[in-house]
Order: structure tokens, then sequence, then C-alpha cells
């Protein structure tokens, strides 16, 4: 692979990354959410299989390919089938919805994406000692992991809905994901895999917390949790 | 070869094994074993600290002692005084304590918690003024903070009131800590060095800013450990409260180390300073001494009176040591020498008549179970060994003629009537204005201490329990016969001490004074012409009272005596309950000083249901609060306790909230290091 070909790859690779986690806090409807989420997690796994084919680490094409079935596919498909449940019994209603969308973030959608903007040109002047370490251009691209770190944590603090805070959650560690592949040219297949499996058990674990929200509340508002203060 | 050294280690290892034994040892041996081990771990810090006076120096560093930064002794004869003083009255209280402690059964004092405690603490009195590093002086500093809380804490089981005291003095002294900490931080960080030595060579490095700060910071910790105003409150409650062998070595040797502290900061490291840091000192002081001894005239409760007693001793000895600061910032070096001589007598002085006070208000706690004069009385003819020590250290705490505290008090007196040849405006004013502080004092001084005597101990008992009073074991009597030689032996020949003294104030620099020269029987003082025989004062007195007793009596001998039931008016044998009690013998001088005391009064009548004029009931109750408590501390706790709760409403419950916190702290934190770059 060519330089030229491997760079421009890599910073397609980082646009769709950070402009799938811009839309996320774009899009209100819950399925669309875990769609784009599911292409970031393809944009991360190319990102891993570009560096890995580049530096010819065939250990990090294989992170990038357990990455791609990881983000892309089994933690979509979980969030997917937790929503199903939940809008399950609502569909007679009528009302599914209103469980399906994030009717009222706490941030509109507008500020929300000028906040992105903010909080993009953030990580770019806090890495910017740290691209100037080695500007290599995956180094360049290491504000990227940073930003989606920054909007992963947005979502988390703006988001109603159970689900939709699970995504953010998610986008939080696809960014460090992200800054530990750009950083490091790579992290090691058994930190890699330590990770992989936290992620997987917190969704798992966060899927089963949503479910019994909604039987207890009726809802998966977690501005509800408040009547848990004493 | 320095004796200081072995001296010290002995302290330290027979202080170790005393809270080993104190922690290991059954009740019956505990307190035997402890108090001997104690006693013998004051005897040699004693040693040390009269070997220290005695012209010998000595310094040490033990680098692998405190991690970091090494562990820094030294002792010169400043530090000598205290060290001395606090092993002198470690022996006595000891000695007490074995008699307090024995046949009390395993609780309170006699606790493994509190025998453990005990020798630790002798031991921490003993080795801060050895201290000759930031890191030395401040980790023994805190452990005989926690050693003494723990000690006041003693009978918590039996007395509620224990653990509010245990409160007030764990907070105060830790706000006293953290002063001291910002203090002593900034003052390395700016001269150079944590060790004594080279913050003694730095000071003058430091901006004069940053110097009176550090001096107004040291200043509120030490003066605040010394039970000086504003920031005494905890003395009147953890004094009451603490055995009394504990009030005793806290009222005494604890609150000596603030003076030392104040003294080594101000006048050795920083080496003196501007004269406002010193007006500012002796403000304190004077206001100390007047209000301490105000509130003593008022207290009803003994050990209560005898803690704000110490509150005015110890604003009497900073004003000695303010009048010094000020002396030397004029430059009369010889007249400051006899300032600081004098406040360091008085802390002699203060340490020998007040422990024995406590020891003495001990055994009437330890017989009575009563600290209310209101409710004593008669004790003369049932502890009569008590009451005549009480008496002998009483007289030394009213400054005047035969007792110890009078020479002190002249002492500082002469030095602050001659300190008016010093030119200034703020000395002409402030000087005389402490002589009438300090004589205002010390006539409160004698109000209450006749209180105290006649009403605690004279008279007849007004209560079931004073009424059986006993008299204090063998062992106490003993402990306290310790303190009463040191008393009568300061009050006859205290030109003894005159060259140690004069070492004392040459190891921060100043010519000695010669203040006590003379050979002991005589105080004269080499720059002003002044002079005193206390021999001589006390033996014209002595043969003064012999003839206003004896001659009526050898006249009266002469006329037939007639015995004849004593004039009732008619209203029957007058009972206990019509004689003086504590209050209304501090009423008048209530009244004087209502303005400053502002006492508040409850009076409910109950009349019978039938007539208005007829009383059923009448119900009457007066206290006198601790005015400057309730106008500073009040507001300042309850502005915390309203901040405590606002800050509740930031744990709202809301999820979002509180991530929110994390996402904002975590923006910040990167624009502070984006901007910051």
């Amino acid at each position: 692979m060519s330089g030229g070909l491997y760079t421009q790859l890599l910073d397609l690779a980082c646009g769709a990354f950070l402009l799938a986690a811009v839309i996320v806090l774009w899009v209100r409807e819950l399925t669309a959410i875990i769609r784009v989420f599911a292409l970031q997690g393809i944009a991360l796994a190319a990102l891993a299989v570009l560096l890995g084919a580049h530096e010819h680490r065939w250990d990090l094409v294989g992170v990038g390919v357990g990455i791609g079935a990881l983000r892309a596919g089994v933690l979509p498909y979980l969030l997917r089938r937790a929503l199903a449940t939940l809008t399950a019994d609502r569909q007679r209603y009528g009302t599914a919805a209103a469980e399906t969308r994030e009717t009222q973030p706490l941030v509109n959608v507008a500020a929300s994406l000028l906040t992105a903007a903010l909080l993009t040109l953030l990580a770019y002047a806090v890495a910017r000692p740290l691209t100037a370490l080695d500007p290599t251009p995956a180094t360049r691209a290491l504000p990227v992991g940073l930003a989606v770190v920054l909007i992963g944590f947005f979502v988390l603090v703006t988001r109603r809905r159970a689900p939709a805070q699970v995504v953010g959650f998610l986008l939080l560690d696809n960014g460090i994901t992200a800054t530990a592949l750009l950083a490091t040219s790579g992290v090691p297949l058994i930190v890699e895999l330590g990770v992989s499996f936290d992620v997987l058990l917190a969704v798992l674990v966060l899927q089963m917390l949503t479910t019994r929200m909604r039987e207890a509340f009726g809802t998966t508002d977690i501005d509800d949790l408040r009547e848990l203060h004493d | 070869m320095s004796a200081i050294p072995a001296a010290l280690a002995t302290a330290t290892t027979l202080g170790g094994a005393g809270a080993l034994a104190g922690l290991g040892l059954p009740y019956r041996l505990r307190v035997p074993v402890v108090g001997l081990l104690t006693a013998g771990a004051g005897v040699a810090g004693a040693a040390a600290g009269v070997a220290a006076l005695g012209g010998s120096r000595w310094a040490t560093d033990l680098p692998g002692l405190l991690p970091l930064v090494g562990t820094h002794l030294a002792v010169d004869a400043l530090a000598g005084v205290f060290m001395a003083v606090a092993g002198a009255v470690v022996v006595a209280v000891a000695v007490y304590g074995v008699g307090y402690a024995a046949g009390h059964g395993p609780h309170g004092l006699g606790s493994r918690t509190a025998q453990a405690m005990l020798p630790l603490f002798a031991l921490t009195l003993v080795l801060v003024p050895a201290a000759a590093s930031v890191s030395t002086f401040l980790v023994l500093w805190e452990l005989m903070a926690l050693v003494s809380l723990l000690l006041v804490l003693a009978e918590h089981r039996e007395r509620a009131s224990v653990r509010q005291a245990g409160v007030w003095y764990a907070v105060m002294t830790h706000l006293g800590l953290v002063l001291l900490l910002a203090a002593f931080a900034l003052f390395a960080a700016r001269a150079g060095g944590e060790t004594f030595a080279a913050l003694r060579a730095g000071a003058h490095t430091v901006s004069p800013t940053v110097r009176g700060l550090v001096f107004v910071l040291a200043g509120l910790a030490f003066t605040s450990k010394a039970g000086a105003v504003p920031l005494h409150a905890w003395l009147p409650r953890a004094h009451p409260e603490a055995p009394s062998p504990v009030s005793a070595l806290m009222s005494t040797a604890m609150v000596n180390l603030g003076v030392y502290g104040l003294i080594r900061t101000g006048l050795d490291l920083l080496g003196g300073g501007p004269a406002w840091w010193w007006l500012g000192l002796i403000a304190v002081g004077g206001v100390s001494a007047v209000y301490g001894i105000l509130q003593a005239a008022m207290a009803s409760d003994l050990k209560r009176l005898l803690a704000y007693s110490t509150s005015e001793n110890m604003g009497l000895v900073f004003i000695g040591v303010g009048a010094c600061g000020l002396f030397t910032s004029y430059g009369d070096r010889p007249l400051a020498a006899l300032a600081l001589a004098a406040a360091l007598l008085h802390v002699v002085n203060h340490a020998a008549f007040k422990a024995l006070l406590f020891c003495a208000a001990g055994s009437v706690v330890r017989s009575t179970g009563l600290r209310d004069l209101d409710r004593l009385g008669g004790l003369r003819s049932r502890m009569p060994a008590t009451a005549g020590l009480f008496a002998l250290a009483a007289l030394g705490a009213v400054a005047l003629p035969p007792g110890n505290g009078f020479i002190s008090e002249w002492l500082l007196l002469q030095s602050l009537i001659h300190g008016l040849q010093v030119p200034g405006v703020a000395v002409a004013v402030v000087l005389p204005l402490s002589v009438a502080l300090i004589a205002l004092s010390a006539g409160i001084a004698a109000a209450a201490f006749v209180k105290a005597l006649g009403v605690g101990f004279f008279a007849r008992p007004r209560s079931p329990r004073a009424d059986g009073a006993r008299e204090a074991p063998p062992l106490m009597i003993a402990g306290m016969g310790l303190l009463a030689a040191a008393c009568v032996a300061l009050a006859l020949v205290p030109g003894l001490l005159g060259d140690a003294l004069d070492r004392a104030v040459s190891a921060i620099g100043l010519p000695g004074s010669g203040a006590l020269s003379g050979g002991g029987v005589r105080v004269r003082l080499t720059d002003i012409s002044a002079s005193l025989s206390p021999l001589w004062v006390v033996a014209a007195l002595a043969v003064a009272i012999m003839a206003a007793v004896g001659l009526p009596r050898l006249y009266g001998r002469r006329r037939r005596r007639m015995n004849a039931r004593l004039w009732d008016c008619g209203g029957g044998a007058p009972t206990p309950r019509m004689a003086y009690t504590a209050t209304s013998f501090a009423e008048p001088l209530q009244r004087v000083f209502d303005d400053v005391l502002a006492p508040e009064q409850d009076l409910n009548v109950t009349p019978v249901r039938e007539s208005a004029y007829l009383v059923e009931r009448v119900r009457f109750e007066r206290r006198v609060p601790d005015r400057i408590e309730h106008r500073l501390y009040e507001p300042v706790l309850r502005a915390l306790a309203g901040t405590g709760r606002s800050a509740r409403r930031l744990a709202g419950g809301s999820v979002h909230l509180y991530l929110g916190y994390g996402f904002v702290g975590l923006v910040v934190l990167l624009v502070a290091l984006a901007v910051g770059w």
C-alpha cells in the first residue's frame, strides 16, 4: 500500500468515525442511532485493519476484524433486541413511538451539534503537543479519537432514554479504542480482547438494567431514577 | 560527652516501655508499673532539660527515622526550660496518677487505653521542644495532640459531656495544626529548607509580607494551643472533662508548648519582626488575661475555674513575650531580655502552682464526685492535706507577695514600666494599658481564688457528698507534695534559676538579662534600679501575721472568756444553705462587669392558685455564657452548617447531574491544559 493511499484511507476512516458520532447527536430515532453506531463500529474496524496492513502486523488486522464483529455486529444486535423487548407491549397501544424516540434531550439538537464542534476543537487543541511529538498520519488523526470520547460523554450527559445512554457509553469506549490505536499504532491483542469483553459485559448488564427499569417505572427515562434519592 | 542524648534516649525507652506496659499488663499491675515508668521518663526528661539549662547543647540528625525528610533534634537552653518544666510536672503527676487511678477500677484513667497513652503523652511533652526541623516538630506536635485527645476522652463512659469536649478539642487542635502547617510550609518554601537551622539562615531573604503572614498564622495556632483568646474555646471544655492528672499535664506542660512554639518561631526562627506583630501579641495576651480571669471568677465549676485561670496566665506570658519582641524591634535588648526572662519565669511558676491546683481539685473530685463549688464546702476538716496544698497553690496563683506567681509578675511589671523609655506612640499607649490589665487581672484572680478556696474548702458542707469526703491516698499527697515543694522553692529562692534563665534568653540571641542575679536570695535587676528579696518579704509577712494573730491572743487571755450562741436574728440556727455559694460570692463582681459578661438569667415565679400574692415556687437560673464564643464561634458554626445544608443540593439525585459534573470537570481540565500550553 502506497503512503498516499494509506493516508487518504486513514483520513477517510477517521472522518467516517467522527461523522458517525456527530450523527448520533443529530438523529432522534433510537433504531437509527443504533444503525449509525454500527457504522461507526465498521469505521473503527477499518481503522484497525488499515493500521495493521500498513505496518504489516497481522495481529492488528485480527484485532480489527474482532472489533468489527463486536461493535458493528454483536453490540448493535443486542441493542436492537433490547429495544424490541421494550417496545413489544407498547405496539398494541400505539405508544411505541414515545419509547423509541429521544423526544426531549436535555440539550436540543442544534445546540448539541454546536457543542460537538466546540468539543472537536477542544480535542484538537489538547492533542497538539501529542501530535507534535511524532507527526505521522496516525498521530495526526489522534484528535478524532479524543473528540469522539468527548462527544460520547456529552451524549451520556444529555440524553434521557436509557438505550441512547448506552450508545453514548459505547461511543465513549469507541473513542478510547480509537485513541489507543492511533496513539500507539495498535494495542496488543490481549488488551483489546480484555477491553472488548468488558464492553460486552457492560452492555449486557445495562440491557438488563434497562429492562428492569422499564418494568419498574414504565419508562426508560433515567431522570425518573431521581425518586431513588433519599 | 553531653548528658542530653543519654537522658532523652532513657526517656524515650521508658515512655515506650510504659505504653507497652499499659497495653499489656492486667489492671492491678498496670497502674503502678505505668506510673513508675512515666515518672522515670519524666525524671530523664527533666534531667535533659536541666543539662541544657546548665549550658550544654546537643543536636543530631536521624535520617532513617522519618521517611524522606529524616528526623532532626536539637536542644538548647530555651528548649531546656520547657523540657525541664514538662519533665518535673510529669514526675509529680505520675506519682499522683498512681494514687488517682488505683482503686478507681479499670475504667477511666485506669483503662488500658488511658494507661498506654499517659506515658506517650509525657514523652511527647518532653520531646516536642527537642525538635529541630519542621517535619519533626509537626509530627511530635500532632502526636501530642492525638494522645492528649485520647486521654481527654478517658472518662467518656461516665459523662456524655466528655464526648462533646473531645469533639471541641479535636476540631480546634486540628484547626491549629492546619494553621501551623500552612505557616511552616510557606516559611520553609520561601526560606529554602525545612530544618530550623535552614529557616533561621533563610529568614532574612523572605519578604516582609510573607514573614508577617507566617507569624500571624503560627501565632494563631500557638496561642490557640496555649488557650489564649479568641481560639480558647476548647480549653474550658477539655480541661475540666479530662481526668485530673491529665488536666494537670495539659494545663501546664502542654499549654507551655504553645508559648515555646511562639518564642521559637517569632523570636528565633523569624528573628524578630516589626512592632505590629508584638503589639498584636500583647493585645491577645492582655485580653486573654482579663477575660480569662473574669470567666474564672464567674465559674462555679472548680476545674473550669482553673482552666480559665490557665487562659489568664498564658495571657500574662504572652504579654511578656510580646513586650520582649517589641523592645527588640526598637533595639532595646536588655529590656527585651528582662521581659522574656519574666515570661519564662512565669511559665515555670504557673506550671508549678497550676499542676498543684489541678491535682488538689482532682483529689476533691475523686473523693466527692463533685466539681460544682456551690455544692462543696467543709473540706478543710475532712481533707486537711488537700486543702492546705490547694491553699498554697492558690497563694501562688493570686500573685500576691508570699506566692511564687508574684515574683514573675513583678518582673513583668518592671520590664513594662521601664519600657516607657522606649520611644514611640504605640509603646506609650500600649505599655501603660498592659500594666493596668495585669493589675486588674491580678485583682480579679485574688477574688477568684478566694472564692475557690473559701467556698470550696471552708464553711460547712453544702451537700451529703461533700460531707462524706475523705482524704486522698498517700501517693496522691506525695505527688502533690513534690509540686508544693517546687512552689515553695520558687517563691523563696527564685534567684537560683537566674543563670538558667539567662542562658535560655541568650539562646535566641538576646543578652543575658541578669534579672535574677544575686545568689538566690535577692532579685536584683542589673540595668534597672530595682530589687526584691523574696525571702525577706516572706519573713516580714510571717512576722506581721504572727503579730496580728498572736498579740490579740496574748492580750485576750487576760480577759474572761464567755461562750454563747451566735446571734441569729431570731431565725433559728443558720443552715449551710445560708452560706455564701460560689455564685453569690461572684455576684458583686458580676454586677461590676455586667456589660462585658452579659449574663443570662431566668426567673420563674409560680404563685399559689388561690392567691397572686403567695408564692408556691421560685425558680431562678443564671448562666454566664462565654461571650467571645457566643459572638465569634456561633456565626461561623451556623455558616458552616448552612453551607453544608446547601451543598446537599449539589447531589440532587439526577443521574444526568452527576454525569454532568464529570463531563464539565473533564472539559474544564482539558481547556485548562489547552490554554496552559
